[in-house]
């Protein structure tokens, strides 16, 4: 099988834009250990963490998509043939950016990176979406493939709505546009672009400070007796590693079809094209959340959990809602988190495996134990 | 008339009664049978109850050569197990079988007298009389496969007689495919030839091959203790090994923990083929031939919930009830879909009794979910299309989040009219008479206006009953 074990296939001049983040590091390493390459370069806000060594050459470059005659002038001398954009504020979490901020580098700063990519003759544009863009929060997704809908915004003046913390819709409306804008850019114009978009579940692994590090919190807080509903309702997780090779299979799909002389066939087609990627392991949502809390140490298996009827649940988290409106503070518990909790929501990736030739590199359980391992190393040193 | 004693039975065994209520879509019809096909089905009878029964309900087509198809089998598999016949007299008898079932009259009377089906095969001639009947496709077929399964036997009687056993997974997975794998070949090609199966089904082995592991395995997970008495182990040394040491600490009460996380791997090697079973079945054309297969595998997905973290089975010998046997065999004799619910409701039990500190924890809930995912497959619960016009239509601005204030309006509008209601109502009992004065005093009957006489005690009113 081809992605397997890549024969060290080339990507060219690579640069992986976010390239210093969560997602945009791993990239980064993958692409010197799978491929071949005959420059790798990053465009990240900072490039202090993540950083790789000097002796590996990659030529870090400090720069803020939004600055868009900037970025087309760091393009022009970068000139890649691949570009990977990964680049975009937390949308959860600790480190959660404003809604404007959010949308300013997403909407704004994938446009920005669109031009400066047809103006610098970039062959191949991979860009990180969401698979959550076909979600409206509250509905299921069962066994979504790529023919479901994405939940847009009325109109574009919906994404300078500012709203309430925590509120992650309008975000996912954001990215949605933002994919959008790269898809419709493909082969366009007088520029032989072309562009495809990867759409992760439940990204996790090391680098990771939101869903692994905020489980092993409940487990080292001792809260792993709740169990909101039956947890009959099945979600996806996808190691960070995975994900970064979805991006990179996509991106060699591209350099391809530009060699190509003719316009792929609809079936087989990669340019212009969305791809659903997931671990292939759907999962039992609770269960996932119990493998990380054994991989932290636990030793409980699950004879103390009670069970918590959602409709408890949503009373709680409202109540919480109100009581943190009465002091006026963002609350920690929400409704919103209940619902996230009793969602079923899991993908059909065949899309991926059949055009990408997407096997995953790294099972759930091995991505459940180096990510664990890295959140307590990073907790260690923290307490140090 | 029933008897009290059947009404009783009835009355603790509900489920049994579906049994009794069983309609089979063919009936065989002894009436019109030669002689020798009658004493085939009383040997089907001897040498398997619930195999007979289904074998029994196919269409007239698939019947006979089925059932012989079964019988040849059964004869090689009496060879096989009888250790009182030596090595050098058995690979031959094994090897050859597809000769000596050509031989008119051809019987075999040396079977130990401890062989339970040794009456099969003193009666062979009576099964030969009848395979010469069959349609020369159908016979094709058996004598194939029956030619595989006596080489595959042969091989592993060598082996056994070496001291060899299953080592690896691949070797596991090899003995499987001689002793039911194979018989699913038959089986598929029949029904192919038949035209009671898509015929696409030939270019895809897989599926075959995952029907008859699937119910190998796991009567090889079940029967583990039984096995072990009798000194022979099927499960292969690559799995148990990472669990205890030597194969018999595995029945120790000490090891039992150990024993379930080894016993969960092999039902998480055994449920990764449920899926590829459930998408065979979607093949199958006609009513009676999928009963027949269905049964079988409906049966196995909930043995493979019933040993599934049961220390149990390292003791004696478990079995699902009969209640839920007949169950089963209602839900799958009904069509792909009541089936799938029966699949996806095991899937969810055996997730439910997963244990995180099983070293398979996760793959085991991945492989639960896959088997709900495949079914998703079958039948769809979402339409992308539906859901496309459901959102075009709902243009009421999709972020009508209760904001908390408001929530906080809505309650206290509640509270305030319980808080009128309550008034209202204490009101009307204080103008009727009610003395609230003495509600706290500790005064019995103190709400009751004074002079109306105490009511009798509850034990007084109980009497009467």
């Amino acid at each position: 099988m081809a992605s397997e074990k890549p024969q060290k296939a080339s990507l060219g001049r690579v640069l992986v834009i976010g390239g210093c983040g969560f997602l945009g590091h791993h990239v980064v390493n993958l692409v010197l250990q799978h491929w071949d390459t005959t420059a790798v370069s990053v465009i990240d806000l900072r490039c202090q963490r993540n950083r790789r060594p000097a002796s590996d050459g990659v030529e870090y470059v400090e720069a803020d998509i939004t600055d868009a005659d900037n970025l087309t002038k760091v393009l022009g001398r970068l000139r890649p043939d691949v570009v990977i954009h990964t680049a975009s504020p937390q949308a959860q979490g600790s480190g959660a950016v404003s809604n404007e901020l959010f949308r300013k580098v997403n909407v704004d700063g994938t446009r920005a990176v669109v031009t400066a990519c047809q103006q610098s003759a970039v062959k191949a544009l991979v860009f990180t979406s969401s698979a959550s863009i076909m979600s409206d929060n509250k509905t299921d997704l069962i066994n979504a493939n790529e023919t479901w809908p994405v939940i847009r915004g009325k109109n574009q003046s919906e994404y300078y709505s500012e709203t309430k913390a925590n509120q992650s819709a309008p975000r996912l409306r954001v990215q949605a546009a933002a994919e959008e804008l790269v898809l419709a850019a493909n082969r366009t114009g007088d520029s032989n672009l072309l562009t495809a978009s990867i759409r992760p579940s439940g990204i996790f692994g090391e680098g990771d400070v939101q869903a692994v590090y905020h489980l092993v919190n409940i487990y080292e807080q001792g809260r792993t007796g709740v169990q909101v509903g039956p947890n009959t309702n099945i979600f996806e997780f996808t190691y960070v590693e995975n994900v970064a090779h979805a991006h990179l299979l996509a991106a060699r799909a591209l350099l391809l079809t530009a060699q190509a002389s003719t316009v792929p066939l609809d079936h087989e087609r990669v340019d212009g094209e969305a791809f659903l990627i997931t671990n292939g392991q759907p999962i039992y949502f609770w269960d996932f959340a119990r493998a990380i809390w054994r991989a932290a140490g636990s030793d409980k298996g699950t004879a103390h959990v009670w069970e918590m009827p959602r409709e408890v649940g949503m009373l709680l988290g409202w109540l919480s809602e109100v009581a943190f409106g009465l002091v006026r503070k963002p609350p920690t518990f929400t409704r919103q988190r209940i619902v996230y909790s009793c969602m079923t929501r899991y993908y059909d990736i065949s899309k991926a495996r059949r055009r990408l030739g997407y096997v995953p590199l790294v099972t759930l359980s091995e991505g459940v134990r180096r990510a664990v391992q890295w959140t307590l190393d990073r907790k260690a040193e923290e307490k140090k | 008339m029933p008897s009290v004693k059947s009404i009783l039975y009835y009355m603790f065994h509900p489920e049994q009664l579906r049994k009794v209520w069983h309609e089979p879509v063919y009936r065989r019809d002894p009436s019109k049978e030669s002689d020798t096909l009658k004493s085939c089905f009383h040997y089907l009878d001897l040498t398997s109850r619930s195999f007979s029964a289904v074998i029994q309900e196919l269409n007239p087509d698939m019947l006979v050569p089925i059932a012989l198809f079964y019988l040849v089998l059964r004869g090689l598999d009496t060879i096989e197990d009888d250790m009182t016949i030596p090595l050098e007299k058995k690979e031959p008898l094994l090897r050859g079988f597809d000769k000596l079932m050509k031989i008119d009259g051809w019987t075999f009377t040396e079977n130990g007298p401890n062989e339970k089906d040794r009456e099969l095969l003193i009666h062979f001639d009576d099964i030969i009389a009848e395979l010469k009947k069959i349609k020369p496709n159908y016979y094709e077929i058996i004598e194939d496969i029956t030619i595989k399964m006596g080489n595959g036997m042969a091989d592993y009687a060598i082996k056994a007689e070496n001291g060899e056993g299953v080592e690896t997974v691949a070797e596991y997975e090899k003995y499987c495919h001689y002793v039911a794998g194979l018989v699913g070949e038959g089986l598929t090609r029949l029904f192919v030839a038949g035209e009671w199966a898509n015929p696409a089904l030939n270019d895809r082995p897989e599926l075959t091959e995952s029907m008859g592991q699937f119910l190998q395995k796991t009567n090889i997970i079940r029967d583990v203790h039984e096995d072990f008495e009798d000194k022979r182990r099927f499960w292969p040394t690559a799995i148990w090994s990472k669990h205890v040491d030597k194969w018999e600490d595995l029945f120790k009460p000490e090891n039992r923990e150990k024993a379930l996380q080894c016993s969960s791997e092999m039902v998480l090697n055994s449920l990764k083929h449920a899926d590829e079973c459930l998408f065979y079945m979607a093949a199958i054309r006609e009513q009676s031939v999928f009963n027949f297969v269905a049964i079988p595998q409906a049966m196995a997905i909930a043995t493979l919930e019933l040993v599934f973290r049961n220390p149990a089975i390292f003791e004696r010998n478990v079995k699902i009830t009969k209640g839920d046997a007949c169950q089963l065999m209602i839900e799958s004799t009904q069509n792909l879909r009541v089936l799938c619910d029966v699949f996806r409701k095991y899937a969810r039990r055996i997730a439910k009794k997963n244990d995180p500190r099983d070293p398979n924890f996760l793959e085991i809930s991945s492989a639960c979910a896959k088997i709900e995912q495949f079914i998703e497959t079958l039948f769809p619960t979402q339409d992308p299309k539906k859901i496309a016009l459901v959102q075009k239509n709902s243009n009421s601005e999709d972020e009508e989040k209760m904001d908390p204030w408001e929530g906080l309006i809505l309650v206290g509008s509640v509270l305030l009219a319980l808080f009128l209601i309550s008034a209202l109502m204490i009101g009307a009992a204080y103008l009727m008479g009610a003395r609230f004065d003495k509600m706290f005093s500790g005064e019995p009957s103190s709400l009751v206006p004074a002079g109306s006489k105490p009511t009798t005690s509850l034990l007084g009113d109980h009497d009467e009953l």
